[in-house]
C-alpha cells in the first residue's frame, strides 16, 4: 500500500543506480521539500527564527561532520572550532571589502586549509588517539580567538556580521536568512546524497570500514582520509558563517565552544553514523528537545503547582532529554534513521508483514 | 428553561466581574531567563530567589501603582540559542524587560534586544562599555563596571602603600574575556602612577594555581588583586598559605561571597579584600522587612540562609532599582508601561540608592552606569566590614576606556 514496489523494473544501469527508486519516497521528499519551502509564510517569527532556522542551520552542520565520521569513518572531536575558523574569516574577509559569496567561500577555504593540517594527524593515529588529537583544534582555536585581537577583536568584542548581499541583492528580512540557510543546506545534502554513488564515496567508505584493506584494493587511504577532511571542513566552515550571518548576526567565541562540538557529534552519533536522514533527526532532537521539554515542564508547573524550586524544576528537563537519548540509542544503537527505516521496512511490505520472516 | 440557563451562567459571569476586580489593572511582565542547570549554578539559585522574593513583595503591597508584576521564568542553560528562543519566546508573551545573567546568552541576545528596543538589565555583568547609553540605549548595567572597580581598587592600593611609584602589584585571572576585561585600565593606570604591574593569568578552569602563586612569590607583590569566582578564590588562599603570602594582601572582584569562604575556613580568611558594590548581610530595613514579611510566613522563594549573601543582594538590588524605574516609568507617562517608557523611567533615577544597598546612581541617556561608586571591605572572620566610604576613582580614565570600547562596538565590532 504505501512504498508501492509493484510494477517497478529496472532495465538499465541508471534505473537501479537511482537515489529513489520508489516513487512514494520520492514524493515524500518533495514534500518535505514544499514543507521547508513554504514553512516562513506559514509560521510565526518565533518559531522560524528560534526553531526551524537553526534546526537548517546545524543539520548542515552535522551533515559535513557525517561525511567525515559516518562515511570516512575518522572521528573528530573539534567541529565547532572548524566552524569558527570558517565564520571569522569570512566576516573578517567582507570587512575587508570581498563581496559576501566569496567570503563565504574564502571562509571555507581557511577551514579547509588549517583543518586539513589536523587532518595529517588522521594519518598517523587512528580511534580514540584521533579524537583527542583533534580535541586539540578546539582548545587552539578557542585560545586564539581569546587572545588574538586581531581575530577576535579584544576580551569583549562581539564582531558584528555586515549584513550578507547575495548577488547584489541584501538579505535583510527573517525569510531571506531562511532561504539562505535552507538554500546551502540543500547544496549539502544533495552533495551527501549523491556522493555515496561515486568513486570517492565508495573509497571513503572502504577505508572507513578498514583502511588496510583498502590499501590492499588500490584506494590510497591515507589520501582520501585527507580528501574527507578537506571537504568535511570546508562545508563546516562555510555553515559556520552561515550560523553567525543568518542566525546570530555576530560572532564570538562561546558561540563555537566545546559544548557545540559535543553537541554536533551527538547529533551524528543520535541521528545515525553515516546516515544523510539521521543528521536531520539527530540535530532537530539534540537541538530542540531541550527547547520542548523546557517549555512542557515550565507549562505542566504553572498548571499543577509541583511544589519543587525552580531550580529542580529547570532540571526535571535535563532528566527527560537524558533518559530519552538513552531510550532510543538502546532501542536501536544505528541511531534515529534507523528508526525510520524499521518503521519504513515494515510498511514497505504491510500488510503482508509475514512474509519478511 | 431560559431561567435555568441563566442561573448555571450566573456563577460564570460572576467570576467573570471577580477576577476583573481583583486584577484591577494589566500586570508588568520581566522575563526572567536564567541559568539554573549549567555554568551558573553557583550564583543563579539564590540570584532567581532574590527576584523572586522582591517581586513577590511589591505584589503583596499592592504592586506598582496597582500594576502587580509577573515574572516570566525560564531555564536557559547557558547556551545562545536557547537564550535566544526563551527571549524571543517571553517578548511574544509581553516581556518588557530582561535579565539573562550569562555572557554567552547576554551576547547573542543584546544585538536583537537593541533592535526591538526591549530594555536588558545586567546589573554588575555584562559588557562594560554598555554604560555608554549613547550607543547602547536599551542596556543598563546601573551599576559599576568592571572597569570602574578595577580603578577603585588601584586608589585603594595608593592610599595604603607608602608611595605608589615603588608598589608592585600582582594581577591574577581566569584567562578568558572575564578576566581579561580590566587589562587596558590596570596598564593605563600602571603608567599615569608609575606602580609596578605584573600579570599571572590562571588558565581554565582554575583548578590548579599552584605555578602561578609560586610566580607570583617571587614577584614579592604589595597587593594581589584577582578576577575570579566562587570556589577558585579557596583554590588561590591555599596556595597563598603555602607559599607564605599573607592572606591580606588578596583583594577579590566583588565575586566572593561568605558561602565561598566557608570551605577555606572563616577565621583563616580574616583580612580578605574584596570590592563591593552593593551592601551583603540582613542589617538593612528592606531585608528585614522581607525577613519578616515572606520568611517568617513560610512564603520565601528558597531557603532562608541565601538572604543577605553577595548573590542575593545583587539581584535584589537590580530588581528594586527596575521597580523604581518602573514606577517612574508609569508616574510619568502613564499605563500602559513599555519597554521605552521603562527605559525613560530609568534614566531619570537621580541619587537612588535602592533603600540603602548600593551608593546612590543617576541615570541619564548618556550615562547608564550611574557614578560608578565602590568600596573596599575585608573579612573580620565573620562578617565583610567596609573599609572606606562610596567613592568612584579615574572616572576619566574609565569613561575614556568605554567611550573607546563602545565606538568599536559602534562601527561593527
Amino acid at each position: 500500500m504505501f512504498y508501492r514496489q509493484a510494477a517497478i523494473r529496472h532495465t538499465s544501469y541508471d534505473q537501479t543506480k537511482k537515489l529513489y527508486p520508489i516513487p512514494f519516497d520520492k514524493w515524500l521528499v518533495v514534500a518535505v521539500l514544499l514543507v521547508a519551502l513554504l514553512a516562513p509564510f506559514m509560521m510565526s517569527g518565533l518559531y522560524l527564527n528560534s526553531y526551524l532556522l537553526p534546526w537548517v542551520i546545524w543539520s548542515t552542520a552535522a551533515l559535513s561532520l557525517n561525511l567525515l565520521m559516518g562515511y570516512a569513518g575518522q572521528i573528530h572531536l573539534g567541529y565547532a572550532a572548524v566552524m569558527a575558523i570558517g565564520a571569522y574569516s569570512s566576516v573578517h574577509a567582507m570587512r575587508l571589502g570581498v563581496p559576501f559569496e566569496f567570503a563565504l567561500i574564502l571562509g571555507g577555504a581557511t577551514a579547509m586549509i588549517i583543518g586539513v593540517g589536523f587532518g595529517f594527524t588522521a594519518l598517523r593515529v587512528k580511534g580514540l588517539y584521533l579524537a583527542i588529537s583533534t580535541l586539540a583544534v578546539q582548545y587552539l582555536v578557542d585560545w586564539v580567538l581569546t587572545h588574538v585581537p586581531a581575530i577576535g577583536g579584544g576580551t569583549q568584542a562581539t564582531l558584528q556580521t555586515p549584513t550578507p548581499a547575495l548577488l547584489g541583492f541584501e538579505i535583510t528580512t527573517d525569510i531571506g536568512r531562511y532561504y539562505l540557510a535552507f538554500g546551502w543546506c540543500a547544496l549539502v545534502t544533495i552533495f551527501m546524497l549523491n556522493v555515496k554513488r561515486t568513486g570517492l564515496g565508495r573509497a571513503l567508505i572502504a577505508v572507513r570500514e578498514k583502511d588496510y584493506a583498502a590499501s590492499v584494493l588500490g584506494v590510497n587511504s591515507y589520501y582520501y582520509k585527507l580528501i574527507a577532511f578537506a571537504v568535511s571542513s570546508f562545508f563546516g566552515g562555510v555553515t559556520g558563517a552561515i550560523l553567525a550571518f543568518t542566525f546570530f548576526g555576530a560572532v564570538t567565541p562561546e558561540q563555537y565552544s566545546i559544548d557545540i562540538s559535543i553537541q554536533i557529534l551527538a547529533m551524528v552519533v543520535v541521528g545515525g553514523l553515516g546516515s544523510v536522514l539521521g543528521s536531520f533527526f539527530g540535530a532537530g532532537f539534540i537541538l530542540l528537545a531541550p527547547l520542548f521539554l523546557n517549555n512542557m515542564v515550565t507549562g505542566m508547573a504553572e498548571a499543577y503547582d509541583f511544589g519543587v524550586s525552580r531550580s529542580i524544576l529547570s532540571h526535571i528537563p535535563l532528566i527527560l532529554y537524558g533518559g530519552l537519548i538513552m531510550l532510543f540509542l538502546l532501542f536501536e544503537p544505528l541511531g534515529l534513521a534507523k528508526i525510520y527505516d524499521n518503521i519504513r521496512k515494515y510498511f514497505l511490505v504491510w500488510p503482508f508483514g509475514f512474509s519478511r520472516r | 428553561m431560559f431561567k435555568k440557563q441563566l442561573l448555571t451562567l450566573m456563577p460564570a459571569v460572576l467570576l467573570i466581574f471577580a477576577g476583573n476586580a481583583i486584577a484591577a489593572k494589566e500586570p508588568i511582565k520581566f522575563g526572567l531567563t536564567l541559568d539554573y542547570t549549567k555554568a551558573y549554578v553557583f550564583a543563579t539559585p539564590s540570584f532567581g530567589q532574590a527576584i523572586e522574593d522582591y517581586v513577590k513583595y511589591v505584589n503583596m503591597k499592592g504592586g506598582i501603582d496597582g500594576h502587580p508584576i509577573e515574572l516570566l521564568n525560564s531555564d536557559h542553560g547557558n547556551e545562545p540559542q536557547r537564550g535566544i528562543e526563551a527571549y524571543e519566546r517571553k517578548k511574544r508573551e509581553g516581556a518588557i524587560a530582561f535579565e539573562h545573567l550569562s555572557t554567552p546568552v547576554s551576547k547573542a541576545v543584546l544585538p536583537k534586544a537593541m533592535n526591538d528596543k526591549v530594555v536588558m538589565m545586567q546589573m554588575l555583568t555584562g559588557r562594560a562599555d554598555a554604560a555608554d547609553g549613547e550607543v547602547f540605549p536599551y542596556i543598563f548595567p546601573v551599576s559599576p563596571t568592571y572597569w570602574a572597580m578595577a580603578a577603585n581598587i588601584i586608589q585603594y592600593i595608593a592610599e595604603s602603600v607608602d608611595d605608589i611609584k615603588k608598589a608592585k602589584v600582582a594581577f591574577t585571572y581566569l584567562d578568558y574575556p572575564f578576566g581579561q576585561e580590566p587589562i587596558p585600565i590596570y596598564k593605563a593606570l600602571s603608567e599615569e602612577l608609575g606602580f609596578e604591574l605584573k600579570l599571572f593569568p590562571i588558565s581554565l578552569p582554575g583548578t590548579d594555581q599552584s605555578g602561578v602563586w609560586s610566580n607570583i612569590r617571587r614577584f614579592k607583590p604589595d597587593y594581589v588583586i584577582s578576577w575570579s569566582f566562587a570556589q577558585l578564590h579557596n583554590i588561590a588562599m591555599t596556595e597563598m598559605k603555602r607559599n607564605r603570602i599573607p592572606v591580606d594582601k588578596y583583594i577579590s572582584v566583588i565575586w566572593i561571597s561568605k558561602n565561598d569562604l566557608k570551605s577555606y575556613g572563616f577565621e583563616k580568611a580574616k583580612g580578605v579584600k574584596r570590592v563591593e558594590g552593593v551592601v551583603t548581610g540582613t542589617d538593612s530595613p528592606i531585608v528585614q522587612d522581607i525577613l519578616k514579611t515572606l520568611y517568617d510566613t513560610g512564603q520565601g522563594s528558597g531557603p532562608r540562609e541565601n538572604v543577605g549573601l553577595l548573590y542575593y543582594m545583587a539581584a535584589f538590588t537590580e530588581m528594586v532599582t527596575v521597580v523604581e524605574g518602573m514606577r517612574l516609568g508609569l508616574e510619568k507617562y502613564g499605563a500602559p508601561l513599555t519597554s521605552e517608557k521603562l527605559k525613560m523611567g530609568l534614566e531619570s533615577l537621580k541619587g537612588f540608592d535602592a533603600k540603602g544597598l548600593m551608593a546612590p546612581i543617576t541615570i541619564t541617556p548618556a550615562d547608564h552606569q550611574g557614578g560608578g561608586q565602590t568600596r573596599i571591605a575585608e573579612w573580620d572572620g565573620s562578617e565583610w566590614v567596609p573599609q572606606s566610604d562610596w567613592n568612584a576613582a579615574y572616572s576619566d580614565l574609565v569613561w575614556r576606556v568605554i567611550k573607546e570600547h563602545s565606538t568599536k562596538y559602534k562601527s561593527g565590532q
